[in-house]
């Protein structure tokens, strides 16, 4: 009987064996340069090691080092802070240009959908650049509009403050990802049926009630992808801290993610121990955040239903 | 009264146009502003009101940028970057998209599509320590191996040329070719290839523009100055040349000019891309 199965099985598999041969290029590549070190991560993260000497067991004592950090500590709240703020921002900016654009807006409607995507080609760290020069405290334009307004000259320090180096890189982001979420909820409002909005105004619904009761509702999919998307970025945001600071995290750390965190320990520390136990916390807060909106997701559905 | 009821609700409709216009406008501004302060000099740079149109000193800030490093360096090295993994990237998630859309009953089929869409879900900073000794371990550090043969398995563009091929491959094709007698891998390359070109362009189109924009991962691997990419090379010379911010803003020009002009030829598929993930 046993056998039997054993060889179904194998009949199939010889049948099949284009699936292999197939599938085989990107299995190999996959194992060997992101299973392989996934694995070696855990283990790296229980010894301590500078890549020259022998690596050294210490079990759990990376993981606890790094939660004694100060700067760790610090680069938690700071993550948080612009996940946060970088997620809610740019998704609920992004549904509101994509639901008017696509209810009231009655001509230029290829202008619109095309001039929000645009930041979008721009490398983050490129982007990051641009800001810096219109930030500089020393002739950016940013200082040179204040001075000219309130008339005295501004030598505002913006990227040296530790008040404003988070709430640029969150604009920097908001800049960036919005033209993203407005393409995937433009398409996501276009799936949706217009006789559905047709029957609604006849019945003399109102336009708030109409996007409350049915466009929000189903637009609620996108919505998660949309949040998910942003938080697995913005949990491991590097190259937009890293370039608006010049790679030193901004004074006193105020703008050292947990990403930056990362690089520093082990490229400019070479502690390659204590950075991969970060990268298993980021991990973990992945995790962790993706269930709970899926859990939510969920329970939202079930409500409306 | 209907008439002037339809006249205020155009009214509040052409309001609405307008205030995302100007908003816009803050989307495009820093663009255009770093276009415009590539053609100006030092001094009408740092002038209130800042120049909106374009001056005339774009050669000497060439020139100045030619005193640090060779211009179109950098943009070669990205694109020998770019190319061979598109094609590669391509190639290799179209053939694992093939196997995995048409053979679904062969044993392991399930098992490797779970292990394709858990990537979706793998923050790659998990690998990144790892994968630099793994570099380090096979002499590649500072050559651009490491930023091509890992980044050719990519879970993305197998999702998406799975999801891709299931959608515009009919089924029956597949008997039709058995028929003539082509073999599995045969058919993908004289049969589904032609096919899913759309598909493939879209792809490609992601991958160049995301691989033309990547930093962290060159920023690790890659320490001589002569084969820094684009971005590598840009956020060097905006640190060392800040305060000539007109050639930075050339410089950051000159990098920005490929991907927009493949933007431009190509938005469609770049848009198909963006929402290819969220179908699902």
């Amino acid at each position: 009987m046993a056998l039997g199965r054993a060889g179904k099985t194998l009949h199939r598999m010889r049948r099949d064996n284009a699936f292999y041969l197939a599938v085989a290029p990107f299995l190999a590549i996959f194992l060997v340069f992101s299973v392989f070190p996934v694995i070696f991560s855990l283990y790296l993260g229980f010894n301590r090691w500078d890549g020259f000497s022998d690596p050294q067991w210490v079990g759990f004592e990376n993981y606890a080092r790094a939660l004694r950090d100060p700067v760790f500590q610090k680069a938690i709240w700071n993550t948080v802070y612009m996940w946060f703020w970088s997620t809610v921002l740019t998704v609920l900016l992004a549904l509101a240009i994509s639901v008017l654009i696509n209810d009231y807006v009655s001509f230029g409607k290829s202008y619109f959908r095309m001039v929000f995507l645009l930041p979008l080609l721009v490398a983050p760290a490129i982007a990051a650049i641009v800001l810096r020069m219109f930030f500089s405290a020393n002739g950016g334009i940013v200082n040179l509009l204040s001075g000219a307004i309130s008339g005295t000259p501004s030598y505002f320090d913006w990227l040296g403050s530790e008040a404003w180096i988070k709430p640029l890189v969150v604009l920097l982001v908001i800049w960036r990802w919005t033209g993203w979420y407005i393409i995937i909820f433009m398409a996501a409002l276009q799936s949706i049926p217009r006789d559905i909005y047709e029957a609604a105004r006849m019945d003399g619904v109102g336009r708030w009630a109409i996007f409350s009761r049915i466009t929000l509702p189903l637009l609620l999919p996108a919505i998660a992808f949309a949040t998910i998307t942003a938080t697995l970025g913005g949990l491991q945001m590097f190259d937009e801290p890293y370039v608006l600071t010049q790679g030193l995290g901004g004074t006193n750390n105020s703008a050292t993610t947990l990403g930056m965190y990362l690089f520093a320990t082990a490229f400019t520390r070479l502690n390659f121990g204590l950075g991969s136990a970060v990268s298993w916390y980021i991990f973990a807060a992945v995790v962790v955040l993706t269930l709970v909106y899926q859990a939510s997701l969920k329970r939202l559905r079930g409500d409306g239903a | 009264m209907i008439g002037s009821l339809r006249n205020s609700e155009k009214r509040f409709n052409l309001l609405i146009t307008l205030v995302l216009f100007a908003l816009s406008i803050f989307f495009i501004l820093p663009l255009y502003w770093t276009a415009v302060f590539a053609t100006r000099t030092l001094n009408e740079v740092f002038q209130f009101p800042p120049p909106l149109w374009f001056g005339d000193n774009i050669v000497q800030n060439y020139r100045n940028i030619e005193a640090v490093f060779p211009p179109f360096r950098p943009i070669i090295n990205s694109l020998i970057v770019a190319v061979p993994k598109t094609i590669g990237l391509v190639l290799v998630s179209a053939l694992a998209g093939y196997g995995l859309s048409r053979y679904t009953r062969a044993p392991g089929h399930k098992a490797v599509l779970i292990v394709t869409f858990a990537t979706l879900f793998f923050p790659p900073s998990l690998a990144l320590i790892p994968f630099f000794l793994q570099m380090n371990a096979l002499g590649w550090l500072n050559t651009y191996w490491p930023l091509i043969v890992p980044a050719l398995a990519s879970g993305f563009g197998v999702v998406w040329m799975y999801t891709y091929i299931g959608s515009t491959v009919p089924k029956e094709l597949y008997e039709a070719a058995e028929m003539d007698g082509a073999k599995g891998i045969a058919t993908f390359f004289f049969v589904v290839l032609p096919i899913i070109r759309p598909g493939l362009a879209a792809l490609s189109v992601w991958t160049l523009i995301s691989t033309w924009n990547d930093f962290q991962i060159p920023l690790v691997v890659i320490s001589d100055g002569s084969k820094f990419t684009v971005p590598l090379a840009l956020t060097t010379l905006s640190t060392t040349h800040y305060s000539d911010m007109p050639a930075v803003m050339l410089a950051t020009l000159m990098g920005l000019v490929p991907v927009f002009i493949l933007f431009a030829l190509l938005s469609r598929q770049f848009i198909a891309g963006l929402t290819a993930g969220s179908v699902k």
